[in-house]
């Protein structure tokens, strides 16, 4: 099969003579005759319970495509060339529907809400589907259900709400990078990072960041307003995936935003909330004579003289005995109570034509830790317009500006906040003598770096699409869609004469700005329809191009005048360059989709991807998929039964596909500039080629039951399912030999088994009391089956091999402390009597064996909480952190000491894992060492959300609808046997690098106050 | 149906150009362009001298795996990978050893691509001696790059074409220590037929390979060679010459004295950061590591160190902390990497004659450079004297270059120096990305 055809036109070119080709439909008129009156209908549509009127409830003539909404008053008029009596069918969303013979006007209509989840819409990829029929594994999120976090990004709150779905922070700093899996991870050096389509719109979630904070990065999606989002479907296995087939191995992540509703009067909707954030716990160091006690030990048990110990009385050149010590609190200096404030404004409605929605809104958040904080200033305007019986168009626009102060919070001793206040040893004092800032260890001075860091990023958002949809026979629809995601990502950083960075360099500043383009185009044509009462068809074709443009400045200066002159033009020293990447993807799809009766459901999809990644042969890739299910409920043995109210049985395989992450030109065997000499410019070989290149690709297979039992008062979905990827696109390691380090290569295998459990309870639902319980578990086992050559991610603790999982700990086996000699033991693997890189072995992974979280709703007249949890358990982490705080002395008056120190052996008989004080030998000086590979299980409360919801009568007193206040708590307990603050915590945003930790802020406690107002 | 019209231009759009895939890298060129003509040739190796000069190699990695290893230099930092070095307690997966490595073979791999390359380039403007020049270059770097393989790794396995596909010197094995060594004699010989016997500090000529073949013979105890290799050089009295005082190398932004026969210099658009490891916060480095006690000691001395008091530093109250000052152009980055210096021949004909029992003049070679220092002269008739004497010189003289610990190893003294009981740990490891990737390839004994 073979889709592109050489044509002599550019796609260009065919993009103007579509927009010139299409003009006429836009000015077509309506030329239909002029309708006969036969009948007039008026009525009035309410709530059943409530009597209140509904909003845009949609009233068709049954048999005709003829329709119309109730209005704001919940009253609809129906003209028609029919003669009473005919049916009409009343359709509201979340009530059950209704078809009516309608024998005169006017008329009122009850509608009854529907309680039943299973006629919920589930947005899948290129359109809906009623949850009923729903075949693969797709996770829906309703944004109710997490609203008002104060989480910067949508992405974040998604954490335990659906099963499978990993989502872990990695530092406390609002608005930075996190790790979120679909069912495992796929990939190594390619991308295991879902694919997120907002409103259509291809978006982008890898930082642009350029100007380093250390191993941690900002997150993209965080540019998104969460108040903006109506629902969020995670895609999990390959029948609901594979239509987007190159880019969906990893899961696709589909957000819809807010949209208005025909034949509503304007519906105007206030959040706000204030509240603050702090640190629940810190790190324990010692204080000054406990440090000065412990490096003096250390100096005796190396044999060397008392005499001459470094903490001995000043007198005699010492740096005065450990009782003399000063403990100096750089922690509490650096983290505070921080503030956090949110609006969100927005107006919504429409007429029988058009339907908008516009929503302002502007969070701050201040991290924790001093001088970082996130604000974000958000707009956006949602349009669908009618313009005739067949024709609509519509657009989705998010403009959003995201502002960072940054501050160096990871790896590496200049200008790093966190480590400044974290590692500076407690008995080193602030100030000199002389009261000029003291600087230690390599570390700033940590007042210097608070008053004086000034690292600023702002992020300036585009996304947006504009789509045209004609109905060209009934059943078949035609849709255009054109889409952009732009963003620019500017980032300053300046660091005076105070700070060491700065004084080294008479000042030095760093601006980068970073253009992220990605357009894309797409073509679709649907067509379903119902046969003979029970076959239902419907066929997708489509086709979509994409272009991917990467563009960064960067400019430095050095050697700056004075301390007031910030901007690079300032400087007499400047260096500077740009780079500008590409890379392009065409695709054609199709699904077709078949049930009998609701009962048999098949689909069927095909994808074919060409990428401008790979290799001449290679660029086309082929991604089909199938699945079944069989809604066993509308068998005549269940029809009737009680119990039992629902029973589908799903199965699905597919292909999906790979390409994200890798280099744009990972195929090409190329030379480099810029590698200059004497100010010639000089070029060196950069990577090798390889023809061969193509996609990366994933076979997954999944398996699941729905049941629902009593009314569907239990909802229950469990899915297994497995995943298989082959054709890694590795760097696969290269002896160093050679000249390179890696090549591209399709090799290597990777699988991910897991099961996935959600259970949706209601447990009461009395007239005024009502308690839901939601539970959702996910297990995944991942395995490396294939790997050539093991491959070492950074710091050497991390190894991919062959037979493991990913995020395997490869360490030294410190077996016991000698009892006697206070001596650590390590396992001596190969038995050779030395301890060598061949006796380091797999101990434990970063992934967990099980995670999930629960929650629990309770309401109770206008009274609503919600408790949510959420755990992660078998899952290790490697604190490096410890392994520089708990070094036994030899990092001396370099590194701040932890409590955990104490724990030293000191005596034969002691028993302890912590061995005797030394800068000799092996006991601090191996690593890295099992020792501080330690479980980083938890169970989080992590949200609690209280809030009362005015009675009617009081607030249309204020002639608001609806008025609810709330208080929410997030991180409000943290049960864990980790020896960090938090266990949820990340060094860096390198994706091979999990669960290790360098110390980062840890995951803040907040309290927030908060409105709700409709009017 | 006249609607079905209006999907004609969609239909369109649902081909798909062959051409849209084509995206061409901005930022680099296909292999096949690297080497056309003679710009492209030059522009190939000032990047060759660009990975002898980069941060793993000469830029700060390998000088500091030598002086780290040489007992002078204590670790005072915080990162575990210069601890080990200094300890001796190298494992295979020890980050400096294995970015050296790389950066070495990464060296190599430039050399190779121009040998192979640059005698085939069609271009009438490239002319015969250019031509030359331009491979004499790399021959003579390729030596520099195995010898310092040698030197510290022992036998290593040579590659002498580049790698242009990934199967190409793909599992090659160890060579021994004398075909390795052979292989630097062999370039060197090919280097010097090719250069013109010019003058310059910063590329390699004709002199320059005079100076490391003096080094080569040294290490290779062929005193004779050693000593007129290094007569070649030392007589070139107009170009080079012993500084005085001893800091003129390299204080006050000094580039290209005539004390170096060979360094490399940085420039803004091609940095090191060397001055980063040594100096103190205050003057924006991290003080990784200092010079040890003993050191300051004998550089202090007016009767050991003298004007080599220069190389050292001290902070202010109450701190006081030492700290060496070789590399300490900090806000540029731009200390050049100092490889051969005209002290060092003079050191190498001295123990190559005296090691040829001509002691008066060893003396004398010895003396020469101790005057440069500001010492008095040493006054013995005794060969271990002198031969103990210039150790000790060599020790102080080059105490921040990669010198030290390959000296100890050469002339069999870093177990009697620095209390290494396992002659083995002579040897760093090879790393461990290296054993992984390569089936052919044993690990060096004890790692």
């Amino acid at each position: 099969m073979k889709f592109n055809t050489r044509s002599p036109y550019s796609v260009r070119f065919l993009c103007a003579l579509l927009l010139a080709l299409s003009t006429p439909v836009l000015l077509k008129s309506q030329d239909n005759p002029k309708p006969l009156i036969n009948s007039t209908l008026e009525g009035t549509i309410l709530d059943a319970k409530t009597r209140e009127p509904l909003i845009g409830v949609s009233i068709q003539l049954k048999g005709t495509t003829h329709s119309s909404y109730t209005d704001s008053k919940g009253r609809f008029q129906f003209i028609t060339g029919q003669k009473f009596p005919y049916n009409i069918i009343v359709s509201y969303i979340g009530y059950e529907k209704r078809e009516i013979t309608a024998n005169g006007s006017p008329i009122e209509v009850l509608l009854k809400e529907d309680i039943k989840t299973l006629n919920e819409v589930v947005v899948v990829g290129y359109g809906t589907q009623s949850k009923r029929s729903v075949i693969g594994a797709v996770s829906t999120i309703k944004t109710s259900e997490i609203a008002n976090q104060p989480s910067a990004s949508f992405d974040q709150q998604i954490q335990g709400r659906a099963a499978g779905v990993q989502v872990g922070s990695n530092t406390g700093v609002p608005g930075d990078g996190l790790f979120f899996r679909i069912r495992g991870t796929t990939s190594i050096n390619a991308s295991s990072d879902p694919l997120y389509i907002i409103d259509g719109v291809f978006i982008n979630n890898q930082s642009l960041q350029k100007i380093t904070t250390q191993g941690q990065a900002n997150n993209p999606l965080a540019d998104i307003n969460p108040a903006d989002i109506e629902s969020i479907s995670i895609l999990k296995d390959a029948e609901a995936t594979a239509i987007y087939g190159a880019r969906a191995a990893n899961g696709v992540v589909l957000i819809t935003t807010k949209r208005g509703t025909y034949n509503s009067r304007p519906k105007i909707s206030l959040n706000t909330y204030q509240g603050a954030s702090w640190a629940p716990e810190l790190w324990d160091l010692l204080t000054g004579p406990e440090h000065a006690t412990i490096i003096n030990e250390t100096w005796t048990n190396d044999g060397k003289p008392f005499a001459t110990r470094p903490f001995r009385p000043v007198s005699e050149g010492g740096r005065g005995l450990p009782e003399e010590q000063q403990t100096y609190d750089r922690l509490n200096d650096v983290f505070r109570t921080g503030r956090l404030q949110n609006y969100d404004l927005s107006v919504s409605g429409g007429n029988d034509k058009t339907r908008y929605y516009i929503g302002g809104g502007y969070a701050s958040q201040d991290a924790t830790l001093k001088t970082n904080d996130y604000s974000r200033a958000s707009f956006k305007i949602n349009l669908d317009q009618t313009i005739n019986s067949f024709l609509k168009v519509g657009t989705s626009n998010t403009l959003a500006r995201s502002q960072r102060a940054n501050a160096r919070v990871g790896d590496g001793p200049q200008g790093g906040i966190l480590q400044a206040g974290l590692h500076t040893p407690t008995y080193l004092p602030k100030f000199n003598a002389d009261g000029t800032y003291a600087k230690w260890a390599g570390f700033d001075n940590l007042d210097v770096l608070i008053d004086n860091t000034d690292m600023q990023s702002v992020s300036s958002r585009y996304m947006g699409n504009i789509y045209g949809e004609a109905e060209i026979a009934k059943g078949l629809k035609l849709r255009s869609s054109w889409s952009l995601d732009y963003n620019n990502y500017d980032e300053f950083e300046y660091w005076n004469s105070l700070t060491n960075r700065g004084s080294a360099n008479k000042g030095l500043a760093a601006s980068s700005i970073s253009q992220n383009l990605i357009w894309s185009s797409e073509q679709t044509l649907t067509y379903r329809n119902t046969f003979n009462e029970n076959h239902t068809i419907g066929v997708l074709l489509g086709n979509s191009i994409q272009g991917n443009t990467a563009r960064q400045t960067f400019a430095q200066g050095t050697n700056f005048p004075s301390d007031d002159l910030k901007q690079i033009a300032s400087a007499a020293t400047t260096t500077s360059s740009s780079n500008l990447a590409e890379n392009k993807l065409s695709s054609f799809f199709s699904r077709i989709d078949y049930n009998y009766a609701g009962k048999y459901f098949l689909e069927a999809s095909l994808r074919a991807d060409g990428s401008s990644r790979f290799g001449a042969d290679k660029k086309w890739g082929y991604f089909p998929s199938a699945g079944l299910s069989w809604r066993v409920k509308e068998e005549s043995f269940l029809l009737n039964s009680q119990t039992i109210s629902d029973l589908k049985i799903r199965a699905s395989i597919g292909l999906t596909g790979n390409q994200n992450g890798i280099d744009n030109y990972a195929a090409l065997g190329l030379w480099q500039g810029g590698y200059n000499y004497l100010d010639n410019p000089g070029s060196i070989p950069v990577q090798l080629a390889n023809a061969n290149l193509g996609w990366e690709s994933t076979r997954q297979t999944n398996l699941g039951i729905d049941l629902g039992l009593f009314k569907d008062r239990l909802g229950i979905e469990f899915n297994v399912y497995h995943k298989y990827t082959e054709d890694l696109l590795l760097n696969d390691p290269l002896a160093p030999s050679t000249g390179f380090s890696s090549i591209t290569k399709n090799t290597g295998e990777i699988s991910n088994k897991g099961i996935e459990l959600s259970i949706n309870s209601t447990n009461i639902a009395a007239e005024h009391f009502k308690w839901q319980t939601n539970l959702n578990l996910g297990r995944n086992v991942n395995k490396i089956e294939k790997l050539p050559t093991p491959i070492d991610a950074s710091y050497n603790t991390i190894r991919m091999i062959e037979g493991y999982p990913l995020y395997s700990f490869f360490v030294y086996k410190q077996l016991y402390v000698d009892p006697q000699t206070g001596d650590a033991v390590y396992e001596d693997l190969n038995q050779d009597g030395q301890l060598t890189v061949a006796d380091k072995q797999v101990i434990g992974n970063a992934s967990p064996k099980l995670f999930g979280g629960l929650n629990n709703a309770f309401s109770f007249k206008g009274i609503d909480l919600s408790v949510f949890f959420n755990f992660s358990y078998g899952n290790k982490i490697y604190n490096n952190n410890r392994f520089f705080l708990e070094s036994g002395g030899t990092r001396d008056d370099r590194r701040a000491i932890n409590k955990n120190q104490l724990n030293r052996w000191q005596k034969p008989g002691d028993i302890t894992d912590v061995p005797r004080l030394t800068t000799q030998g092996t006991n601090y000086t191996l690593s890295p060492s099992s020792r501080f590979v330690e479980d980083g299980s938890f169970l989080r409360l992590s949200i609690v959300n209280l809030g009362y919801t005015l009675p009617k009568d009081l607030s249309r007193k204020v002639k608001a609808s609806t008025i609810r206040v709330y208080v929410t708590g997030t991180n409000l307990a943290l049960w864990t046997k980790y020896s960090g603050p938090d266990p949820e915590i990340n060094v860096t945003s390198n994706p091979l690098v999990q669960g290790y930790d360098l110390g980062t802020p840890p995951v803040p406690r907040t309290v927030q106050l908060g409105l709700n107002v409709t009017l | 149906m006249k609607r079905l019209a209006y999907i004609f231009p969609f239909l369109l759009l649902f081909t798909s150009c062959e051409n849209f895939l084509e995206v061409d890298p901005q930022l680099q060129v296909d292999e096949s362009k690297a080497i056309t003509n003679a710009s492209s040739a030059t522009t190939a190796l000032n990047g060759l001298y660009n990975r002898l000069s980069a941060n793993s190699y000469y830029g700060s990695n390998f000088p500091a795996l030598s002086y780290l290893s040489g007992g002078d230099v204590q670790w005072s930092g915080s990162q575990s990978a210069p601890q080990e070095v200094v300890l001796h307690r190298l494992t295979a997966d020890n980050g400096y050893v294995g970015s050296a490595w790389t950066a070495i073979y990464q060296t190599i791999l430039s050399a190779n691509y121009i040998i192979q390359a640059v005698p085939q380039v069609v271009d009438p403007l490239f002319t015969e001696t250019q031509r030359n020049e331009v491979l004499g270059q790399a021959y003579f770097i390729r030596s520099l790059a195995y010898f310092d393989l040698a030197r510290g790794w022992g036998g290593v396995p040579i590659i002498l074409t580049p790698t242009r596909e990934s199967s190409e010197n793909a599992n090659v094995e160890k060579s021994t220590l004398a075909e390795t060594y052979a292989q630097v004699l062999k370039d060197l010989e090919l280097a010097e037929s090719l250069l013109p016997e010019t003058t310059n500090r910063q590329r390699a000529t004709r002199k320059t390979v005079w100076a490391l073949r003096s080094r080569y013979h040294l290490y290779r105890s062929e005193w004779e060679q050693a000593e007129s290799y290094a007569t070649k050089v030392i007589n070139d009295k107009a170009n080079y010459s012993l500084l005085k005082p001893y800091a003129a190398f390299f204080a006050s932004n000094a580039v290209g004295t005539s004390e170096s026969v060979f360094e490399l210099s940085y420039t803004i658009s091609a940095t090191n950061n060397h001055s980063n490891w040594w100096l103190p916060p205050a003057l924006g480095g991290r003080r990784e590591w200092s010079p040890t006690p003993q050191l300051v000691t004998l550089l202090t001395s007016a009767e050991t160190g003298g004007g080599r008091k220069e190389l050292l530093g001290q902070t202010a109250a109450p701190g006081n902390l030492w700290y060496g000052k070789l590399y300490y152009r900090s806000p540029t980055g731009t200390d050049p990497a100092y490889l051969i210096r005209t002290a060092e021949l003079y050191l190498i004909r001295a123990e190559a004659r005296a090691q040829q029992n001509n002691l008066g003049a060893a003396l004398s070679d010895l003396n020469a450079v101790r005057d440069r220092a500001g010492l008095a002269a040493l006054i013995t008739t005794d060969k271990t004297a002198i031969l103990n004497a210039l150790a000790q010189e060599r020790r102080l003289e080059f105490a921040f270059e990669a010198d030290r610990w390959f000296d100890l190893v050469r002339t069999g003294k870093a177990g009697e120096v620095l209390g290494i009981t396992n002659p083995n740990k002579y040897l760093f490891p090879i790393p461990t990305a290296e054993i992984v990737a390569n089936n052919a390839i044993i690990q060096n004994n004890d790692y």
